[in-house]
């Protein structure tokens, strides 16, 4: 586990590692210590713009000790599976603008606009809240629901942008986005007994049989 | 009483009293609570002329680092307040960048705080890179004719000036889009920039 303060120093001695600037999208439990929600994390989730990007961003922390582990460990066999770097208890995932079944999309990238600069050249955004929720429904890990479960127990949690964003993830090429968040959220409200609007499991499940009608259309 | 939950009901500037009303608490629990946020680093504390404290409560303060605000605050009589969040760790950001980063914004009020730095840019080299990088140069420049107009400020050196003038028939640029001058249309012709700012904007200043 990693806490703020080390998480911190960590990322200020790879910024003083980096050949040049960059900027990276934060996501999952880093993103949640930037916001409060919790106090530390086994994992730090970036998502780079592009894959020069996190080629250097990779030379930083190999240059730290930092090695390389097999992704299949963690998430299986899944698609986008992201570079995945180890030292002691600390791992980064490293993804480039795909995150599993989900884009980073720009709307996604516009509404990450809290900033914090590491030193002169490591510029991370945080991920909102609601596409936290999101990132956390794609990558589907063992601590996944408990910390969307904290999200949504101390946000306000905009459920319209949420099923808003999962639609255009389909229209992005990501088809599996909308049934993976429907599945996502039913598996929260029956391990946590919570309340997530009907209107929106209505709307993700109907979202779902036109897809599904439309394909029997197609093949017809 | 959980530190989360106190941290999100005083979140924001307060005194002692407005936490006594807030939690319902008398005055001595009221500094017991202040006295744990502060152990665990979400209060930053200023002292009043009259030996009164403000207290600022937030999230923000326990990750540390500096923001561009509090750069422009430290040195402006015009004081901002932000939502947003841009926070430097690890190096304190340089006059020449906080700069930089104010005209970026496109936003009145932080621009007109921004002026002041003016009064202790030392390093024209270093401002020039940054605002060429940005593609501000020239804005940067109509600001700095504006702001000798109205204050004294240190020399901007004859290469900045140089290197910052439009060449040839560039186009008008805004520094807040839409916004004109009417009494800097001087400035705004030798810069090809329109300026946001009238002489009253700038009362702050005298």
């Amino acid at each position: 586990m990693i806490s703020i303060e080390k998480q911190q120093g960590l990322l200020l001695a790879i910024s003083n590692r980096l050949k040049r600037p960059i900027r990276v999208y934060v996501v999952g439990g880093t993103a949640m210590m930037f916001l409060g929600f919790k106090d530390s994390t086994l994992d730090i989730d970036l998502v780079f713009e592009n894959k020069e990007d996190r080629e250097v961003f990779e030379e930083a922390i190999k240059s730290l000790g930092y090695k390389g582990m097999d992704t299949t460990i963690v998430y299986g066999g899944k698609a986008n599976s992201p570079e995945m770097f180890t030292l002691g208890d600390e791992r980064f995932d490293l993804f480039v603008k795909e995150v599993i079944d989900f884009t980073f999309s720009e709307e996604m990238q516009k509404r990450a606009t809290q900033t914090h600069q590491f030193g002169g050249n490591l510029i991370l955004k945080i991920t909102n809240p609601n596409d936290i929720i999101l990132m956390k429904c794609a990558t589907d890990r063992l601590k996944d629901l408990d910390d969307a479960n904290s999200i949504i127990s101390n946000f306000k949690v905009d459920w319209d942008l949420i099923y808003k964003e999962a639609i255009n993830q389909k229209k992005l090429g990501k088809e599996r986005a909308v049934f993976e968040l429907g599945y996502f959220l039913e598996r929260l409200e029956n391990k946590f007994k919570m309340d997530i609007p009907q209107k929106v499991k209505d709307d993700l499940w109907n979202a779902l049989e036109a897809e599904a009608e439309s394909k029997k259309k197609e093949k017809r | 009483m959980e530190m989360k939950r106190i941290l999100k009901k005083l979140g924001g500037t307060q005194n002692i009293e407005s936490i006594m009303t807030i939690l319902g608490v008398k005055r001595s629990k009221a500094i017991y609570y202040i006295y744990r946020l502060r152990n665990a680093g979400y209060v930053k504390t200023k002292r009043l002329s009259n030996n009164r404290r403000l207290y600022n409560i937030s999230f923000e303060n326990k990750l540390g680092g500096t923001s561009y605000y509090d750069i422009l605050n430290k040195y402006s009589p015009i004081k901002i307040t932000s939502k947003e969040i841009y926070q430097v760790y690890g190096k304190e950001p340089s006059l020449e960048e906080t700069l930089v980063y104010a005209v970026k914004t496109q936003r009145l009020r932080i621009i007109l705080a921004s002026l002041a730095l003016f009064k202790r840019i030392e390093n024209w080299s270093g401002l020039y890179r940054l605002a060429k990088a940005n593609h501000i140069e020239r804005q940067i420049g109509a600001l700095y004719d504006l702001c000798r107009q109205i204050m004294r400020t240190r020399k901007m050196t004859r290469r900045f000036r140089n290197h910052a003038l439009p060449k040839g028939a560039s186009f008008f640029n805004y520094v807040v889009p839409h916004l004109k001058s009417n009494d800097f249309q001087n400035i705004e012709k030798i810069w090809r920039i329109y300026l946001p700012f009238n002489k009253s904007d700038l009362e702050d200043y005298k």
